[in-house]
């Protein structure tokens, strides 16, 4: 069972929609009883940065559960989108802190003529670490649906699972032990986006 | 690299998909949640829904049927038609669509797109501007479905929507649109020149040559296709289709 | 007479052992089924005559293939179509386009879309249709008229869930040809590689639809195209439309035919004979199997024996198999026409009802027999409909 954390910003629909797809149960909540009793979260967002902590902070407890689960019980949280920037320390788009799991800054996107801001469409990504399982099946031309302002630079390169450029060259997949986060949208990215969503589910709890 | 992207664009109009000419002449194309499969199944990089009665008739978004909509698709979806409150942004994204589209009501409602932009992020916002020739000849913004001219030129609105917190421009030419006559190659060019947000040109493709010449020679982010993707050929049967991405060239 | 042990597990009310023809597999449980001395059912037999009298794939085939294509290209001097080919996306109509191109025809592709196709029927069209540059005219129904019939039929108990696609065909085959002044519509049927559906079952007419829809549907029919006995009057004895089936006269193998299109036109089979749209999908793979008993695969199956194409016990196991069904299917039949579980599982339990229940034509067909042979001699209507309608059926009470 994978519970998908409901508080209020993202792709909830979509998300069980391919999960169910690969045949996966989800639970949808943001009560911090269910949060704690989860083997498998999966943090959505599709927004800005202040207003999903905001949104997180102000439900009693959850911040707390998700820390547990996350640092303590150490099970295996999937933060997608702005549901990965919401991994790290801090981001340009707002004032408020991350959860701090993942060591690192959400950043704004140079300005340039060339390259638009926000960030959208489909682009590639280059693997830094093929035995990770959350990429372990993935080929060298499966793309991925973008749609950010902003971007994830991890402080330690050990935890950058995959790069992709725009512009600038930045961490389109991080993972460190049981956390993981995608910037792009696996439930948009067709089949390429399957094979991720799958890979996780099949990572044991 | 970030591809350019190729849309196809659904026109709905009561529960049912259809297509215009010049946002006249509208001729049944088929059922929404069906053709909606079928590009799913053909791996298209995203789509458009549009209402086109919506601002005209002052109704709510269908729900429902957006629900149905949202759950036969794994690529990005983008919906506009009627929407003029943070409340009915909220429904659509809740339900699994990426973007919406603000069109009509960007002129009417008052800071609707700060509105949406501040709470959901500006990638998350479209505006649809629809451009056709007045009486003079000029290339105008037009609103509530080709209806109503705003006066305004396209530039002026492509930069006061930009400011206002859209995140892309769908940019329309409704002279074109329908027609099988190529894109407004000069308007689309001007108008990705000379903003800074993505902008998806929209309006007369008629094959894939315009494509590859229209991305590969403008600023464009990405095109729109309506009658090349629902016909099988200018004149002919409707056929529910999508270039061969091997006939595309890399942008 | 061979005996087979029955293993469907699915069917509702299972016998121990069935009579199966000695030559293909219809067994004893299909209408209207009588065997010889031999062992040999009427459909075999039937079969046999079409071919003798059509000549198929000999010689006297060839050539009255040939004789009609001649007239079909006379007649089409100074139009801009020779003929109508009537095209779904399948094995039969995409070969059949090739063909016409091959024997030099200038072809119209109609399509009837009953809003229901998958994307692989749409794209198999496509290819086919760009590679030999062929036109295509397409009627679309509106999706509500279309799912308001669908979901009457499946209310009413009826097995003929999909008969408005068939009939709406038809239908829109004679308009087009009207439209465009064609004398000629090939239809890529065959007695061969499909057989002949028996007698008495997926009865479908103009008033039989009619009918079902006046009592269980809700919208009105307006732009479904509904062929009513006086319009078909008027496309046979007026504009004296003829219905030619190429297949009957010349008729490749199926596997032949497929493996052709894959190669030439990157075509792409669909798991099943009309499986690639999804309503007559739901209809072969979940409704006739599972709320009739009613497997229709023994058609193809049967045709591929007598063919020598499948050895009997091959085919007989494939039969026994579970069909082939889409994923989701049935979850987008109910959602699509708005039935809630509750609901399909009473319709799908409950007692099934037959075409004799309502009004159809069937009696008319029957009384003016002698005018549908006259008709069939013109080649204005196809035998297998004379075979099927203008009889009794001995199965109607």
């Amino acid at each position: 069972m994978i519970t998908i954390l409901d508080y209020g910003l993202g792709n909830i629909g979509s998300l069980k929609n391919m999960f169910k797809r690969i045949r996966q149960n989800v639970n949808i909540t943001s009560s911090p009883c269910q949060i704690i009793k989860s083997t498998k979260i999966v943090i959505p967002g599709v927004g800005s940065f202040d207003e999903a902590m905001n949104r997180i902070n102000n439900i009693k407890g959850l911040k707390e559960a998700l820390n547990l689960k996350a640092l303590h019980h150490k099970i295996p949280i999937l933060g997608v989108c702005l549901g990965m920037q919401l991994l790290t320390h801090k981001s340009e788009e707002g004032t408020l802190d991350g959860f701090k799991w993942i060591p690192g800054e959400t950043k704004r996107f140079p300005k340039s003529s060339k390259f638009k801001i926000p960030h959208m469409g489909w682009n590639e990504v280059s693997s830094r670490n093929l035995k990770s399982k959350l990429i372990k099946n993935i080929n060298h031309d499966d793309r991925y649906y973008f749609v950010h302002s902003y971007y994830v630079k991890v402080h330690n390169e050990d935890h950058s699972l995959l790069k992709t450029k725009h512009n600038i060259e930045f961490d389109s997949a991080i993972n460190k032990d049981n956390l993981y986060g995608v910037q792009f949208h696996p439930e948009k990215s067709h089949k390429y986006g399957m094979k991720i969503l799958k890979n996780f589910s099949e990572i044991s709890c | 690299m970030l591809r350019k992207r190729i849309i196809p664009i659904l026109s709905i109009q009561n529960d049912s998909l259809v297509k215009t000419i010049n946002f006249k002449k509208i001729n049944y194309i088929g059922d929404p949640c069906n053709t909606v499969r079928i590009f799913n199944e053909l791996e298209v990089d995203e789509l458009v829904i549009c209402d086109i009665r919506a601002s005209l008739d002052k109704s709510e978004p269908n729900f429902k049927l957006l629900q149905d909509i949202s759950s036969e698709c794994f690529m990005p979806l983008v919906y506009g038609g009627g929407i003029k409150s943070l409340d009915q942004a909220k429904k659509i994204f809740d339900l699994g669509f990426e973007k919406i589209i603000i069109n009509s009501f960007c002129f009417t409602v008052h800071n609707i797109l700060s509105k949406i932009a501040s709470s959901y992020g500006s990638q998350a916002l479209l505006c649809s501007i629809d451009v056709k020739k007045n009486f003079f000849g000029k290339k105008l913004v037009y609103s509530h479905s080709g209806t109503h001219n705003t006066n305004h030129t396209p530039l002026f609105w492509a930069k006061e929507v930009e400011k206002r917190g859209a995140g892309e421009i769908l940019l329309t030419s409704i002279d074109r649109e329908g027609t099988w006559k190529g894109f407004d190659f000069d308007l689309s060019s001007y108008i990705a020149k000379n903003t800074s947000i993505p902008v998806i040109g929209h309006g007369g493709a008629s094959s894939i040559n315009d494509i590859n010449e229209i991305l590969s020679k403008t600023d464009l982010s990405g095109v729109a296709l309506g009658s090349m993707v629902l016909y099988q050929k200018k004149g002919m049967g409707v056929l529910i289709n999508f270039p061969n991405k091997r006939l595309l060239s890399q942008y | 007479m061979i005996k087979y042990q029955l293993e469907k597990h699915y069917l509702k009310t299972a016998k121990k052992r069935v009579k199966v023809c000695s030559r293909c597999i219809y067994d004893e449980r299909v209408p209207q089924i009588y065997f010889d001395a031999e062992g040999v059912c009427n459909y075999c037999k039937l079969i046999e005559r079409l071919s003798e009298q059509y000549g198929t794939n000999t010689k006297l085939g060839e050539e009255n293939l040939k004789n009609i294509i001649n007239a079909v290209k006379l007649n089409g001097k100074s139009k801009k179509y020779d003929c109508i080919v009537g095209v779904s996306g399948g094995t039969d109509s995409s070969y059949l386009l090739y063909l016409c191109k091959k024997w030099n025809l200038r072809v119209l592709a109609v399509h009837y879309d009953n809003t229901w196709n998958s994307s692989i029927a749409s794209e198999n069209m496509r290819k086919v249709l760009q590679s030999l540059d062929i036109d295509l005219y397409t009627l679309v129904v509106d999706n509500k008229e279309a799912d308001d019939i669908f979901k009457s039929f499946f209310l009413s108990g009826v097995p003929e869930i999909d008969a408005s696609t068939d009939l709406g065909f038809t239908e829109t085959l004679y308009r087009a040809a009207s439209k465009y002044n064609i004398k000629y519509v090939f239809e890529g049927h065959s007695f061969l590689t499909e057989g002949i559906t028996p007698l008495g079952k997926n009865y479908f007419d103009g008033k039989y639809i009619s009918s079902i829809h006046n009592k269980f549907g809700t919208q009105k029919m307006i732009t479904y195209p509904l062929m009513t006995f006086w319009r078909f009057l008027w496309w046979t004895c007026v504009k004296r439309i003829k219905r030619i089936r190429p297949f009957w006269y010349v008729c490749e193998d199926k596997e032949v035919m497929r493996k052709f299109l894959e190669k030439k036109f990157d075509w792409q089979y669909y798991g099943g004979h009309h499986l690639e749209n999804r309503i007559t999908s739901f209809f072969h793979s979940v409704y006739s199997p599972q709320k009739f008993n009613a497997d229709l695969r023994n058609n193809t199956l049967s045709a591929n024996v007598r063919n020598g194409n499948m050895k009997r016990l091959d085919a007989w196991r494939e039969y026994n198999s579970d069909p082939f069904i889409e994923e989701e299917l049935v979850s987008y039949f109910k959602k699509r026409l708005c039935i809630s579980d509750k609901e399909y599982e009473e319709i799908m339990n409950s007692k099934p009802k037959f075409w004799y229940n309502y009004p159809t034509y069937k009696k008319k067909f029957e009384l003016l027999r002698p005018i549908f042979w006259i008709f069939v001699k013109a080649n204005l209507v196809p035998e297998s409909f004379y075979i099927k309608y203008c009889f009794p059926n001995k199965n109607q009470k």
